[in-house]
Parts: structure tokens; C-alpha cells; sequence
């Protein structure tokens, strides 16, 4: 940037060097402070909605604050914290399923993704209306993706009905009220809704995948399954690092499905950690506490995505 | 393990994308209360907030449209609120800022919202204007009490509902069954209007969101305790209320279909209205849904049921209500809306569009109670002396956790198996009162 300033500036010969520190012509400013001018915004954009809400959350963990109790409102220490590791057991069965929920789904949807990817990447007739297909269910939003499935599951309407009429399956049921399936019927919900993500991110490295590269594993005899391995995944390595890392944040702190399709429950079996969050905040109007949880919970996000980076050696050598 | 540079710059972006995604902002602003108000100058535009929006949309529009025609110089604004949501919206706006004018309030939530004072007390207002004397007295003692605040009152009542159970009509002509008019009439035919391994089932349960309210009905209409305290101890476990719980809940799969353990009162009257289900416990607030579903004919609606001695006992219903809020700056235009939607002509078409029963005296002597059977049993059974109404302590600002998100879950384990009837007593009456005891030493202040 400072040549082209300097080349602009009357008097100096062309290519000549600027002086450091010198102004530019209009603006007043020199070289050096026009780029932290220039990021200001941005940077003001991020206090004001990163840094402000981070710091608040943090803030609130350490008061009482609950909006129905002004009285007993103050500062609280870390007793919040105290209590959600000593005597909250809804603390650690909400974590122990959201670790479940995470770990179930991203790598369900990581191994659906990847077959779907690999199939629409190869070339047949009708292949882009198959990708069409295939992507669809992500543009639909997490709340028309629950109606869609509350239907499904309905024992009136849904498909336990036609089950029931067909002999199988009694009447009046749903894999939504039975704490032995509520889990699989989420999560296949949450898979029709996940599994695009990844499909689209993986068949777009995958079609930047140098074709010559095939073809000299085939010329040197290299079986498809071999290719797989030795050229496929290695070339997705990071995408599906960092795309896994991405879903697990975001199916960790997966409110709008389970929420609308569950409510947290039969008898508190699908509360996940964000969820007991809501409840805390929203229903329960006990603010310092939720604030406290999340925070927790973001401590533990943030310390399994460090690890996480760590241990897969993210954007590193792997030749 | 050595990460180079490069790594560490992509390892630090992708955790600060990590940070910003993990970190769901709980933040809680100041307090949006907004001051206090003032009077305004009785022109311009107010909000209203409709506390159950739905089918009480298009009254709203009538009486808006009415109320603007009578007042050029006032326009109001109506925002229409989903009634599981309301609560939400209110604490947000308390919050954020962005209160209304005018809001729905039930006393479910009324002490909630006086507690955090943003709620303008309206009982001088009421005596000074043309609703003294209107109000039906024990609407105005419902609200007095949900305030929490004396003699004060924080809301004008519009409605009040009650526990209705309805019934179809055509299927329990073809049991040869008679109206289910006391429990064990109830018990007896929700067994035989089901068919085992059919769709037919004898009663639908509420098992999910607002669970806890109808299995006190059931509860405290079986037992007879027409009490919710003794001293500062709450009944609520009493033997007796244990052992009426018992008996509630092993109807579940039993009579019932076993998805009800979700069932919220949108998936419950559903299921009613498009089923072969013979009984409901509702309020008179699903009279419409009913009537669109099933026609005029195929169902009825009674009171909850009596005890085999003919002495009925339920717990009471929220009454619903206009609050006048602290922040407006138009209060004088606000205070003209809610006494004109309170007034006898307002009042009584927006609970013969709801199905409840009117707070205008007036209201109350109107013709189309007469012709809605289930308002009008509902009305004779409370004003004629034949039941006897335990007092909820809506006053409690636990009482919507206790009620709500604290329980239902728990109510849910009952049904399933997962916990006792005598446990779950035991947990909800430990909670109640604690609630009260805070509440009691509050009150001493």
C-alpha cells in the first residue's frame, strides 16, 4: 500500500519510495494509522456483538439473578458454579446426552455425507437433479424441519397409524413418547436435516481433486477402495476436520430441533445442556444460573475444540 | 505434536469461530422497564399485546376497529402472542426494552410482572370510571390475590375459564353410557369406551407442557380437600391427594393412548377432535376447535366431575386480564382502550368468541351464555354454590417453575413408571413450601 501511495504523490519520482509516517494526499492520515481506520468497524462490530454478550454471560455467572426474585439479586460469587457441579444432577445428564447426541450425529452424518458425496460426484444422467435432491433438506429451517417430522410421527396421522392399520405397531403410539426410541427418532430428524452439510462441503473438495491423480493410480493398478484411501480421504483430510469440528459446535448447541420436537423430553431424556440452558433462562427466569451453565458450557467446548485441532493436527503436513 | 505458524493461525481461527458459535448470549440487558410513564396527551398510537393469539385475532380487529371509530385520535397497534410464548416476550421486553401499552395478563403471571414492577396499579382507576361495580367480584378478588400486593389490583379481568370435561356424544350413546357427571361414572366409562388393540380409547391424558394444573383437578376433585394450605404447609401430598393421584395416572396406556405422555393441549385437543377418544379435560377455551371438528352434535361439555356425593371441588382457573404498563407515555389513551374492551358490549363478544365467561356483570346476563351449554354449566357451577374452589397460590413467583419446567418432567416419570405418585407429591409439595416460606418472610419486610 505504500508505494501505491507513493506513486501518487506529486513531486516524487516514479518508483520512488515513500518516507514512512509521511500523510495521504486528502486524507490526512498517514500510512500507518489508515489501516487500523480501516478495520475500526470491524473491530467495533465484534465488541459491541462478540465481546459485549461474551463479557455479560460472564459478568451474570457470577450474580444471583433471577427476574421473578429481585430480592434476592447480588453478587453471587462462584456460587453458581458450586452448585452446578456439587448439586445440579440435571447438569450432568443433560451433559452426558449432549455428549451422546454430538458424538452420534456427527459421525452418522459424516458417514452419510461422505456416500452421498461420493455418489453425486460421480457422472450419470439425472446427476444434478440427484444433487438437488440431496441438498434440499438444508435449506429447510429447523422448525418446518420438526413440523415435517411431528407429522411423520404423529399417532393420529403419521406413520405409526398406517403401521397400526397394517397390524404392526398399536394404536395411539409414538417413537416420541417412549424414552427407549425418542433418541433414534431425533436423531434421524436431525440426520435428513444434517447430512446435506456435509455432503455439499465434502463433494466440493472432493471435485478439486486433481483427476490426473486417478489416473495414474489406475495405469498404476490401484483398486477404487485404494484410491479411496490413499487419494480421497487424504485430500478431505482437513475439510472433514474442520467441517466435523463445525457440526459438533453446532450440534452441541442444537436448541430449535429437539426443543419443538421433544420439548426436552419424555421425563427429561432429550434435554440437552443448551436446552436445560432455555429452560433455566427462560422458563425458570433464573438468569445468573443459566449464564453460569453456559459458560461452563462453553468451557467445554472450547477446551474439546483445542484438543480436538490438536490431536487431528488441523492444517498441517500430512504427506 | 509441533504446530508450525501457519497451523497455529488456522488452529486460533477456527477457535475463535468455535468461541462465537459455542457462547449462546444468556446476556441479560438492564432493566427495560423504562421509568414511569405519563399520562400523554390521550392521542396517538398505543400496542397492545394479545396474550393468546389465534382465534381471539379477529374479535381483537372488531373491537379495535370499534374503539377507533368511537376515538379518531387514538390508532392502536395489535401484536399477537402465542399464549405458551407470552411470558417469554414479556420477560424479554422487561429486559430489552419494548413493553406495550396495554397486555393480555393472566394471573398465572401477574405477580411475576408486579414483582418486577412494571405494571401500573389500576384499582383507583377502576373506582373512578364506568367499570366500578362492573367487574364480577370474585374475578376482581382473583387478580387482587395473584398480585401479591394487598388490595391492589394490577390488571382489569376480562374472562375467567373453567375445567371442563367434554365428552362425545355418540359414542357414549352407543356404550349405553350416562353423562360422566362424577368420578366414578368417569372411570367407569373410560373403560368401557375402550377397545383394546383398536383406536378407540376412553380418555386422552395430558402429559406434557401444562401438565400439573389438570392433575390437581384431578387431585383435589377426588379427595375433597378443598384447601391448598394447612397452616403454611401445602396439602398437595395430603394421603388422600396421593392416593386420587394414584388413580389418575394408572389410566395412562390403560384408557389412554401412551403417546399422551407428550401430549401439550394443542397435540391433546388434536388428538380428541380427530380421534375416537370419548373424553377430554379442557377448559371451555377448546369449545371452537371441538365445534370445527366434530360438529355441534357429537360432543358436550360438563363441569369436572362431582365426588360419588354429589360435592364437587376444583382448583381455581386463571383469570385473564388487560395491564395498563408502567413505561407508556400514553397512558390516558391506554386506560380509554382497556375500558372500552372491558365495557358490557367489548367484553361479552370477546368471550362468546373465546368461550369464557365474561368479568362485565353485565356481560354475564347476555343471551349467548344461555345458548352456549358448556359456559353456561360452567357459570351456574360456580356461581350457584355446588363447588368449591381451591385457591392455587398463583402469588408465588415459583409457582410457574414449580408448576411448569420444574415438574413436568416428573410428572412425565410418574406415567411412565419412573417415579412414584407419593414421591412426586412429596418433591412438588417440598418446593411449594419453600416458596412460601420465602414469600411469607418477603411479606414481613
Amino acid at each position: 500500500m505504500a508505494s501505491a501511495v507513493a506513486q501518487d504523490s506529486p513531486g516524487a519520482p516514479p518508483g520512488a519510495p515513500k518516507k514512512p509516517g509521511s500523510r495521504r494526499k486528502g486524507t490526512g492520515l498517514s500510512p500507518r494509522r489508515l489501516p487500523y481506520l480501516l478495520i475500526a468497524p470491524a473491530v467495533l462490530l465484534m465488541a459491541g456483538f462478540i465481546a459485549y454478550p461474551m463479557l455479560s454471560v460472564f459478568y451474570y455467572s457470577l450474580q444471583n439473578y433471577n427476574a421473578t426474585k429481585p430480592w434476592r439479586n447480588g453478587f453471587a460469587g462462584l456460587d453458581n458454579f458450586k452448585r452446578i457441579f456439587t448439586d445440579d444432577p440435571l447438569f450432568w445428564d443433560s451433559l452426558v446426552f449432549s455428549g451422546k447426541w454430538v458424538f452420534t450425529e456427527v459421525t452418522l452424518q459424516l458417514a452419510l455425507g461422505l456416500i452421498l458425496a461420493l455418489l453425486v460426484n460421480q457422472t450419470f444422467v439425472g446427476r444434478a437433479a440427484a444433487r438437488a435432491l440431496v441438498f434440499s433438506p438444508w435449506a429447510v429451517s429447523g422448525v418446518l424441519t420438526t413440523t415435517i417430522w411431528l407429522l411423520l410421527y404423529n399417532p393420529s396421522t403419521g406413520v405409526g397409524r398406517y403401521l397400526a392399520d397394517a397390524g404392526i405397531g398399536t394404536y395411539g403410539s409414538s417413537v416420541l413418547s417412549d424414552t427407549g426410541t425418542v433418541f433414534w427418532a431425533a436423531v434421524l430428524a436431525e440426520l435428513w436435516r444434517g447430512v446435506p452439510f456435509f455432503a455439499i462441503l465434502i463433494l466440493a473438495d472432493l471435485q478439486s481433486i486433481p483427476g490426473d491423480l486417478y489416473e495414474a493410480a489406475s495405469v498404476d493398478g490401484a483398486s477404487r477402495f485404494r484410491q479411496f484411501f490413499h487419494i480421497t480421504l487424504p485430500h478431505l483430510r482437513d475439510a472433514i476436520i474442520l467441517s466435523t469440528l463445525l457440526r459438533a459446535v453446532w450440534e452441541f448447541n442444537n436448541v430449535d430441533l429437539l426443543l419443538t420436537l421433544t420439548e426436552g423430553g419424555p421425563a427429561g431424556v432429550t434435554t440437552t445442556l443448551p436446552l436445560y440452558v432455555a429452560v433455566t433462562g427462560f422458563e425458570a427466569h433464573d438468569f445468573g444460573y443459566a449464564t453460569a451453565l453456559t459458560t461452563v458450557a462453553f468451557g467445554i467446548l472450547l477446551f474439546c475444540s483445542i484438543l480436538y485441532l490438536r490431536l487431528s493436527k488441523f492444517g498441517g503436513d500430512h504427506k | 505434536m509441533t504446530v508450525s505458524k501457519v497451523n497455529r493461525g488456522r488452529t486460533a481461527a477456527a477457535v475463535s469461530l468455535t468461541t462465537v458459535l459455542a457462547l449462546a448470549a444468556t446476556a441479560c440487558g438492564d432493566d427495560g422497564s423504562g421509568g414511569s410513564g405519563s399520562e400523554g396527551s390521550g392521542k396517538g398510537e398505543i400496542t397492545l399485546w394479545d396474550n393468546n393469539t389465534g382465534e381471539r385475532r379477529d374479535i381483537w380487529a372488531q373491537i379495535i376497529k370499534d374503539f377507533e371509530s368511537q376515538n379518531k385520535d387514538i390508532k392502536v397497534k395489535y401484536v399477537g402472542l402465542p399464549i405458551d410464548q407470552v411470558q417469554q416476550k414479556y420477560d424479554t421486553a422487561i429486559d430489552g426494552g419494548g413493553l406495550p401499552d396495554v397486555g393480555g395478563v393472566g394471573t398465572a403471571y401477574l405477580s411475576n410482572l408486579v414483582v418486577r414492577e412494571v405494571l401500573e396499579p389500576v384499582g383507583d382507576r377502576v373506582e373512578a370510571g364506568p367499570l366500578k361495580g362492573k367487574l364480577v367480584p370474585s374475578m376482581v378478588e382473583s387478580v387482587k390475590a395473584a398480585g401479591g400486593r394487598g388490595d391492589e389490583m394490577y390488571s382489569v379481568p376480562s374472562s375467567t375459564n373453567n375445567g371442563t370435561l367434554w365428552y362425545r356424544t355418540d359414542l357414549f350413546s352407543r356404550a349405553g353410557l350416562e353423562p360422566p357427571t362424577t368420578w366414578p361414572a368417569f372411570y367407569e366409562a373410560a373403560e368401557k369406551l375402550t377397545e383394546p388393540g383398536t383406536d378407540r380409547f376412553g380418555y386422552t391424558i395430558r402429559g406434557g407442557a401444562g401438565s400439573i394444573a389438570p392433575a390437581l383437578d384431578a387431585m383435589y376433585g377426588q379427595s375433597g380437600i378443598t384447601s391448598f394450605w394447612k397452616g403454611d404447609k401445602t396439602t398437595v401430598n395430603d394421603p388422600k391427594n396421593v392416593a386420587a393421584l394414584e388413580k389418575y395416572v394408572a389410566l395412562y396406556k390403560k384408557v389412554t393412548p401412551s403417546a399422551d405422555v407428550n401430549n401439550d393441549f394443542i397435540k391433546m385437543v388434536a388428538q380428541y377432535d380427530n380421534g375416537s377418544i370419548g373424553m377430554l379435560m379442557h377448559n371451555l377455551a377448546s369449545y371452537q376447535d371441538h365445534v370445527k371438528s366434530l360438529g355441534k352434535e357429537k360432543f358436550k361439555g360438563l363441569p369436572y366431575p362431582a365426588q360419588a356425593n354429589g360435592e364437587r371441588v376444583q382448583v381455581s382457573n386463571p383469570v385473564d386480564g388487560l395491564g395498563l404498563f408502567k413505561n407508556s407515555e400514553n397512558k390516558a389513551a391506554a386506560w380509554k382502550f382497556i375500558e372500552f374492551a372491558a365495557s358490557h358490549k367489548s367484553n361479552s363478544a370477546w368471550n362468546e368468541s373465546a368461550g369464557s365467561i365474561p368479568a362485565n356483570t353485565d356481560a354475564a346476563s347476555d343471551s349467548w351464555i344461555q345458548q352456549a351449554e358448556p359456559t353456561a354449566a360452567a357459570m351456574k357451577a360456580l356461581s350457584d354454590g355446588s363447588t368449591k374452589i381451591v385457591d392455587l397460590p398463583y402469588y408465588l413467583p415459583d409457582w410457574n417453575t414449580i408448576s411448569k419446567s420444574g415438574n413436568e418432567p416428573n410428572f412425565q416419570k410418574v406415567l411412565l413408571g419412573d417415579m412414584s405418585a407419593q414421591e412426586f407429591a412429596d418433591k412438588v409439595a417440598g418446593e411449594l413450601n419453600a416458596a412460601q416460606a420465602e414469600w411469607n418472610e418477603q411479606m414481613k419486610k
